[in-house]
């Protein structure tokens, strides 16, 4: 429960520094290594409307402006909007053809907004066919665009006319110092407004703005009438539509609704996907589903006794296997100023290696332009992992025994008869156990001196055997097996006073 | 934090062949049009309006106290009609919220007090927020989680969201107990 | 799919203007930002929105940063950032720290392929085919005004004084407070819809006459405004048209808007005085209020007539009227200049970026002003 509404309580480190509870964190099985949506590369993978959830291709999606084509939102509060029947009051002035004919107008069911309001007349057909706002401007700004586009390309192209010139070793003084020709033109005063000399076919050319002496006044009534703050809309109703950015709710339109996106996780290390969508909108599926829930044991804390500074208290965890191999449990103590120093060792050898490999591609793409798409398939930068913030202040005892945790078995949710399992436990540790999950007992010591009502944080190393399958698949190998190790961080509660 | 056990009086409950546990002291209008289809809880005083219209639901659902289910209806030029409500696997209803939607999905969750307007939809694995009221006919897309009045997008989930919701309802479904005799 | 995608991409080129309250975001070469947005970011910890400018530490910034800039890609722009260019529109005054870090998240977090940084003054002329004019800048923390000659930012002429809806927001929250309950408990955003609702910029000679003893004239109609759903406010006339006056109250230097505009002026050649005279652009969101321009018309021709600024001999004041709207204007010149060849020439590529391990200053960048 806590993993949908309350506060995670236990959190475990991801490799890149930051605390995560289990459900955000992926698990990479080819680095073996724990990944979390800070330290993945997100990639879009496809695009769909929430509302109708049709998949919206995205070449589609680009020419409608990521929005969708039939559902609309509400420009008063943001709301779906619906299609509604034009009641039959309307069409009785016509005659018996129109009336048969459905009409459609907009109606929004949470603010009671409608297309009507605004004058918009209704439509024949449910999807479509709405009208849209055209900006009042463009034609001059497309004019505007071409001619700067020309410019540019002109001075482009003259730039590489004169690379090859090879102007020996002095370079233009206006190349360097930005005194462009224009700055130039004015100091040895030169009228400013010559047509750019480096034009030589004319784009046609847009009138420039003329600025204007008298502006617009204020409406005389604005002193003396009363304003209706019904009629005036509100500042995010303005920004919703911000081209036209309406002022009063006479003027409001319905605004295409945005699309969503469904979107693929992908390992910043070795390229490989951790997380990958089914096409389908609705499908809560996944083609590639490396998360941590399915692959590190999940910790739970069932119960832990009241705490109190300077004295050891009892703590039973949970712990569950996710996966179809057995593991093997031990814990390790937590020493945060160690684990830092190690991770920035192990990334300066890292970036050591890094910058070794990187020569090579480099230079590459210093010859050939095309080698740029190559490169961009290597490993993505390797950004430090940040040090742990988190402090704690509660001393967990360690055991020195480990203990093992049976395979997920599907089928032993259905069965209800007693426990069947053969296998010798550590009583001091494990307290009771079913199928995949274990309980178990630790001791903990809140730190001496801690005031009243503070909140209590510990932590541990859980080293859990992880079974890896892929190379075994490939190579008809045995499964690999690997000691993954997890710094994990349990939030206990407050410290309340003595008995 | 794992759910601690949640007990109740055995008079009070029924417990039927497919393992749904529903309270005496509940309203169950239409018996005969609503579905439940295994290992559902329906809690203390929970209305569920099959009188009105088909009401279904799948396995291990949760209908926590004072919730409601109602069919939704729609206005024609002739009348209203009542549209059956359909809900998926898995899902929890928190206390007071009253459900007007047309299909609620597998893997839903929904806070306590909120209210789902007249034909909505909410798709898998989605989960509306304590005191939420969705608008009427409004379309709660996968993975992503709503709150306010009126309900807007305010997040989104983790991917493993199904199989969290599994968990969370197999595991209240188990710790629902009777009380011990001692 | 991605075949598809990778002959199509290069059109597609993110035009961002990270504004201290509201981020415009489009797409270069279209005319009008997709969403102007909050500039805020929803904390996890804490559950709170947060704005990306009140950061505490680098460390902070960046990852406030990350947040928001990956809500833009996958909300609105839906659109994988990894190998795209990206345009920046930037004020002249924007700190290193923020450049820095947001170039530092643009390249090592989200993998761009280059990034260009415009200046916002300089290429919100680009919408008007204009290269001479006074831009004059109010946004929400200050106003700043640069004059552009020839496609150049006079730099050495700029002001900037903290005068914009920031300043505003307060008076209108110290004013309601003189006749209202329970002011200070309303979050800023009620301030500003109350502003951008009910409140305008007063003739100067109304001005005048409310600063007087005994004012002869009525301040305009109260208006009553619901707070939540059943309480309600009073905003009185005197709010209306007062809030706005504390651009025009001198502070304790004899500055105010006018003031800053006329002494930039006075910083350039004296050839170039009346041509920028003529040619005064305003753009931000707060220039938007209705009487913004008239008023600062009337006042601009006041202060001529004092001895501080009559040297300035200036015959005719004109302002400009921008084909969009003032608060997305320096975002229209970005992604105008985006859809040219010039982010291919000047943008600064990923290759540059990790060599240099920082952005080029404007002083390397001035070329860029080129226009007309």
């Amino acid at each position: 429960m806590s993993y949908i509404t309350g506060p995670d309580v236990v959190k475990y480190a991801c490799t890149c520094g930051l605390l995560k509870p289990i459900s955000y964190l992926y698990f990479c099985r080819y680095c073996t290594q724990l990944r979390c949506s800070f330290c993945v590369c997100h990639e879009v993978d496809s695009n769909f409307c929430g509302k109708c959830s049709e998949n919206i291709p995205s070449s589609e999606a680009r020419s409608k402006k990521n929005r969708c084509g039939n559902c609309y939102i509400c420009p008063s509060c943001e709301q779906e909007l619906s299609p509604r029947v034009a009641s039959s009051k309307a069409s009785a002035e016509g005659d018996e053809k129109v009336a048969a004919r459905k009409m459609y107008y907009l109606f929004c069911q949470f603010c009671r907004w409608s297309s009507r309001d605004v004058g918009i007349p209704d439509q024949s057909s449910v999807t479509g066919g709405w009208p849209e706002r055209e900006n009042v401007h463009a034609n001059s700004l497309h004019e505007l665009l071409d001619l700067d586009k020309a410019i540019v390309l002109a001075q482009k192209q003259q730039q590489e006319k004169d690379k090859k010139k090879q102007r020996g070793k002095f370079i233009s003084y206006t190349d360097r110092t930005g005194v462009t020709a224009a700055a130039l033109r004015k100091r040895i005063g030169l009228p400013a407004d010559l047509t750019h000399p480096l034009l030589k076919s004319k784009p046609k050319e847009p009138e420039p703005m003329v600025a204007r002496t008298e502006v617009e006044k204020l409406p005389d009534d604005i002193f003396t009438k009363p304003i209706n703050l019904m009629e005036i809309t509100t500042i995010n109703q303005r920004l919703l539509q911000p081209e036209a950015q309406p002022t009063t709710v006479d003027k409001l339109f319905p605004v295409h609704k945005q699309l969503s996106i469904k979107r693929t996780l992908r390992c910043r290390t070795c390229e490989h996907n951790v997380s990958k969508p089914e096409y389908n909108p609705s499908s809560v599926k996944f083609k590639i589903q490396l998360f941590a829930y399915y692959h590190v044991p999940e910790v739970r804390i069932v119960t832990v006794e009241p705490l109190r500074a300077g004295k050891p208290c009892e703590l039973i965890l949970k712990f569950t296997n996710p996966t179809q191999h057995q593991t093997t449990i031990s814990f390790e103590e937590l020493n945060l100023v160690e684990c830092s120093e190690i991770e920035e060792n192990k990334f300066s050898e890292l970036v050591q290696n890094l910058s070794i490999q990187d020569k090579q591609p480099l230079s590459l793409s210093n010859q050939s332009s095309g080698s740029l798409s190559l490169s961009s398939r290597s490993p993505s930068i390797v950004v430090k992992p940040r040090t742990i913030t988190k402090s704690t202040n509660c001393t967990v005892e360690i055991p020195t025994s480990s203990f093992i945790l049976l395979p997920r078995d599907d089928a032993a949710e259905y069965d209800d008869s007693g426990d069947t399992h053969s296998i010798q436990d550590d009583p001091k540790l494990v307290k009771w156990r079913k199928s995949n999950k274990a309980f178990v007992r630790l001791t903990v010591t809140p730190d001496e001196g801690l005031p009243l009502n503070t909140e209590v944080n510990c932590g541990f190393v859980m080293q859990h055997l992880y079974t890896n399958t892929i190379s075994g698949q490939l190579e008809k190998k045995e499964p690999q097996k690997y000691d993954h190790k997890v710094k994990v961080f349990l939030t206990l509660g407050v410290t309340v006073g003595s008995e | 934090m794992e759910l601690s056990d949640i007990n109740y009086d055995k008079g009070d409950y029924v417990e039927t062949a497919s393992g749904n546990k529903v309270c005496r002291q509940t309203i169950l209008c239409g018996s005969q049009n609503i579905v439940l289809q295994g290992k559902v809880i329906v809690q203390l005083d929970a209305i569920i309006r099959g009188d009105l219209a088909n009401v279904k639901t799948g396995r291990y659902c949760i209908i926590s106290k004072d919730a409601v289910l109602r069919p939704p209806y729609k206005k024609f030029s002739k009348g209203v009609a009542f549209f059956p409500l359909t809900m998926g696997d898995h899902v929890y209803v928190g206390e007071k919220s009253l459900v007007n939607a047309a299909i609620v999905g597998n893997y839903v969750y929904i806070g306590k007090n909120c209210i789902i307007g007249r034909r909505c939809t909410l798709k898998d694995c989605c989960v509306i927020e304590d005191n939420t009221v969705l608008a009427p006919e409004t379309v709660v897309p996968p993975f992503t989680r709503y709150g306010g009045s009126p309900g807007t997008c305010i997040g989104d989930l983790p991917e493993c969201q199904a199989d969290l919701m599994v968990d969370f309802t197999r595991s209240y479904y188990q710790h629902f107990q009777p009380t011990k005799l001692i | 799919m991605a075949i598809y995608e990778t002959l199509n991409s290069d059109k597609l080129t993110v035009v961002l203007d990270i504004g201290t309250v509201y981020t415009k975001f489009g797409f270069a070469g279209e005319f009008a930002p997709r969403n102007i947005m909050k500039s805020t970011v929803r904390c996890k910890r804490t559950d709170r929105l947060r704005r990306i400018w009140d950061y505490e530490s680098p460390e902070d910034l960046y990852d406030l940063l990350v947040e928001f800039i990956h809500v833009i890609y996958f909300k609105y722009a839906i659109l994988s950032p990894k190998d795209k260019p990206i345009i920046i529109v930037e004020s002249l005054l924007c700190p290193t720290l923020f450049r820095e870090t947001l170039a530092k998240v643009l390249f090592s977090h989200f993998e761009i392929s280059m990034m260009l940084c415009l200046p916002s003054h300089l290429v919100s002329l680009a919408s008007m085919a204009v290269d001479t004019a006074l831009v004059v800048d109010v946004g929400y923390k200050e106003a700043v005004v640069i004059p552009i000659c020839h496609g150049l930012p006079m730099l050495q002429a700029w002001q900037a004084l903290p005068l914009g809806a920031q300043a505003i927001h307060n008076k209108v929250r110290q004013l309601l407070g003189s006749n209202n309950t329970g002011i200070q408990n309303l979050g800023e955003d009620v301030m500003e819809d109350i502003k951008v609702r009910c409140c305008f910029v007063t003739e100067k000679s109304r001005a005048l006459q409310f600063a007087s003893e005994k004012p002869s004239i009525q301040f305009c109609p109260d208006v009553k405004y619901p707070i939540g759903g059943t309480e309600s406010i009073i905003v009185s006339g005197k709010v209306r048209e007062k809030a706005f006056e504390i651009l025009y109250e001198e502070d304790n230097d004899h500055l105010c808007l006018s003031t800053m505009i006329l002494d930039a002026i006075l910083q350039v050649d004296i050839n170039l005085r009346q041509l920028l005279a003529e040619n005064i652009f305003l753009i931000g969101g707060t220039a938007m209020t209705a009487g913004f321009k008239a008023r600062l018309k009337e006042e601009l021709e006041g202060q001529l007539e004092n001895e501080r600024y009559g040297k300035l001999h200036l015959k005719k004041l004109a302002f400009h009227s921008p084909p969009c709207k003032e608060n997305y204007a320096a975002w229209l010149g970005g992604a105008i200049y985006g859809a040219t060849e010039l982010l291919n020439m000047r943008a600064v590529t990923k290759e540059i970026y990790f060599k240099e391990k920082r952005l080029p200053d404007w002083i390397h960048l001035s070329e860029t002003s080129r226009n007309l």
